[in-house]
């Protein structure tokens, strides 16, 4: 598995509403080298910050985030190249209007010849079971298909490392089921918030993140206890109904 | 083709910073929102039954919120590709033909109002704090007479063989609805300002705080 | 979805010889009908010249359907014009303008309905490329115009809920607090949109 490594790694923007930067990410040093890496947490708790850092999508204040060796500031086509991203919301992802289309547009950096394009393109759809959805037009696909064909679009330039953004947050239980069974048939290391704690159970290890800072890593179910608790004790205590 | 070649040359090219994916993405959004703008008929129509669109509206707001050299590349893009023959120019017409019709100073005018508006609106944003709507009105008024206007006229003049003077009579009734255009625009892009600070505003400090390599 | 292939008909796969025919000249075709909508001054040669292009759009299977899904958005505005210039102008004169326009709105979409968007793209990447020797960028030019070309139905769609919720509630309402709300969802759909490139290693400046 590549490695993705985080070194006291700090993210702070600048705000009109304080005199201080707010701190986003705090701090944080990890090694991640498992193939399932589940990050779950609060909204607002910086899950999607430490996800877009392993991009080069958002870059560090402080400290430095490395990919297979590549930092993400320095040499940040090589790790795009590297790490595939899947967004949330697959419309904001998806920009052309069909599927296969969107597909040759990611190969357009890395396959120059057009019949050479569209056979790599062809696969991917394929691998994933797009072919036949492939010329729809991407509003007419339902939310799952939506979701699979904007992972067809990043895998099909052979990424080693995929970083996913809640992807099943805008799906109902059936489209889960489906992406669900698709991520556990990839090689790829795997990257992945969610808010689904079924999902989280499955991964080989899971970062609880709460506001900004790493508060438990390690086994898939003690991480969901963890959090589970966190939610509990975070709430107003005990009051009877 | 000379325009293929500014234009060209101009959307991508040699700033001292060079544009990322964002800045594409934003060019693209906004030559778009002038195609749209001129398309789509507005709130009413008007007594001659001339349909009123958000075009010069979203033009000076190009400017205003992306500044001179993206806003010239987003609303170049749209001459462009409207001259080229994408049907995008006010009411569904395209084509070079537009460039020998009375429309053709105000098309041309477009995008240089774009750059021109957006390198007042940074001085604006450099200098002031407070009644930026105000500012941004005037500098959008100066540029639609200057420009806009202008060139507009001496287009009418050329095109339809009318002298100067009948020209700039039939240019006078879209100034009503201009200045009420440019007041529009101008308070929203203040609202555009404050909803995404760093759209303008923080790229020109940041880009002179940072060092040449981060 | 609103406005799924407003204004050009979208790509439609097909093997006929438009299909076939090389980009350049479908280009010249839409390029010259652009230039010829001022040189045509009898209505019935734009009236011809219109129905040999429908006939042509016909030939390469796309249908009716979708050469009326481009014109659609049109016909209000056309209609107004064309009863406009009639009083102006005369009959003749409104026809003329109105078949003009109609002319490039059908050889646009012609040139889309039969060209993938991939081919259109690579085609301005070789127009384009002599153009390297002065700093541009051929492939991001080329993508600037395929996520124009994708956001003009996005915005034209929030246009539209602009002017109906203005029907709805009424013109007295602060026109600002009606028509920010597009600009706000298209800078926020534009930060998306370059978002998602810049993900996927395509629109950011190579060295």
């Amino acid at each position: 598995m590549p490695a993705v490594t985080f070194d006291r790694v700090t993210v702070a923007v600048e705000t009109d509403n304080t005199p201080e930067p707010k701190v986003l990410i705090d701090a944080v040093s990890l090694e991640l080298t498992e193939q399932r890496i589940g990050v779950i947490g609060a909204n607002g708790s910086g899950k999607s910050t430490v996800l877009r850092l392993v991009n080069g999508l958002v870059q560090p204040t402080a400290g430095k985030v490395t990919v297979d060796g590549a930092d993400t500031v320095r040499n940040v086509r090589t790790v795009r190249r590297n790490v595939g991203f899947v967004f949330t919301d697959p419309l904001s992802q998806l920009v052309m209007p069909t599927g296969r289309e969107d597909v040759e547009l990611s190969l357009r950096r890395s396959v120059r010849n057009g019949t050479e394009r569209r056979q790599a393109a062809e696969a991917a759809l394929d691998r994933l079971g797009l072919l036949e959805l492939a010329d729809q037009s991407i509003y007419e696909l339902s939310g799952g298909e939506r979701q699979l064909m904007a992972l067809a679009a990043v895998l099909a330039v052979n990424p080693s490392v995929l970083v996913l953004d809640e992807p099943s947050t805008l799906l109902d239980l059936r489209n889960r089921e489906l992406l669900r069974r698709t991520l556990a048939g990839l090689d790829q290391q795997i990257i992945m918030s969610t808010h689904d704690l079924e999902l989280a159970l499955e991964m080989d290890r899971v970062l609880v993140i709460e506001e900004g800072e790493v508060v438990f890593d390690g086994g898939a179910a003690a991480a969901v206890d963890h959090y589970r608790m966190l939610c509990r004790d975070g709430l107003p205590a005990g009051k009877p109904r | 083709m000379s325009n293929t070649d500014t234009a060209v040359k101009n959307p991508i090219s040699t700033g001292r910073r060079r544009w990322n994916a964002t800045d594409l993405g934003l060019i693209a959004v906004f030559a778009a929102l002038v195609a749209a703008a001129a398309l789509v008929p507005g709130l009413a129509v008007n007594g001659f039954g001339v349909p009123i669109t958000f075009q010069t509206l979203a033009v000076m707001l190009t400017g205003l919120v992306l500044g001179p050299g993206r806003g010239f590349a987003a609303v170049g893009l749209y001459t462009l590709l409207g001259l080229a023959g994408l049907p995008i120019f006010s009411q569904g017409r395209s084509g070079l033909g537009i460039l020998a019709g009375p429309s053709a100073g105000y098309i041309i005018a477009f995008p240089i109002a774009a750059c021109v508006v957006g390198w007042l609106a940074t001085i604006v944003i450099r200098r002031t704090t407070k009644a930026r709507a105000l500012w941004f009105f005037l500098s959008a008024a100066v540029t639609s007479a200057v420009v806009v206007h202008s060139l507009g006229i001496v287009g009418i003049a050329l095109n339809t063989k009318a002298t100067l003077g009948q020209a700039f009579l039939s240019d006078l009734v879209f100034y009503p609805g201009d200045m009420v255009k440019n007041i529009l625009a101008a308070v929203i892009a203040v609202a555009l300002h404050r909803a995404f600070p760093d759209i303008l505003v923080r790229r020109v400090r940041r880009s002179a705080a940072q060092p040449a390599k981060a | 979805m609103r406005g799924h292939g407003f204004l050009l008909a979208n790509y439609v796969p097909g093997q006929s010889f438009i299909h076939r025919a090389p980009l350049a000249l479908k280009f010249l075709l839409v390029f010259g009908c652009g230039l010829a909508s001022f040189i045509v001054v009898d209505w019935r040669v734009s009236l011809a010249v219109l129905a040999g292009l429908c006939g042509l759009f016909l030939l390469t299977g796309a249908g009716l359907k979708k050469l009326w899904a481009a014109i659609r958005p049109l016909a209000a505005v056309l209609l107004v014009i064309g009863v406009f210039q009639w009083w102006m102008l005369g009959a003749p004169t409104a026809a003329r303008i109105v078949l003009n326009i109609l002319v490039c709105v059908v050889a646009a979409s012609l040139l889309t309905a039969t060209t993938p968007v991939q081919r259109l793209l690579d085609g301005v990447v070789r127009a384009a490329g002599p153009f390297k020797r002065f700093g541009a960028d051929p492939e991001r030019f080329a993508l600037t115009i395929a996520i124009m070309l994708r956001s003009i139905p996005y915005i034209a769609g929030t246009f539209a809920d602009v002017r109906d919720s203005a029907r709805a509630r009424g013109l007295e309402r602060n026109p600002r607090a009606l028509i920010l709300p597009v600009f706000i969802t298209s800078v926020a759909f534009a930060r998306q949109t370059g978002e998602a490139l810049a993900a996927r290693g395509l629109g950011e400046a190579e060295d």
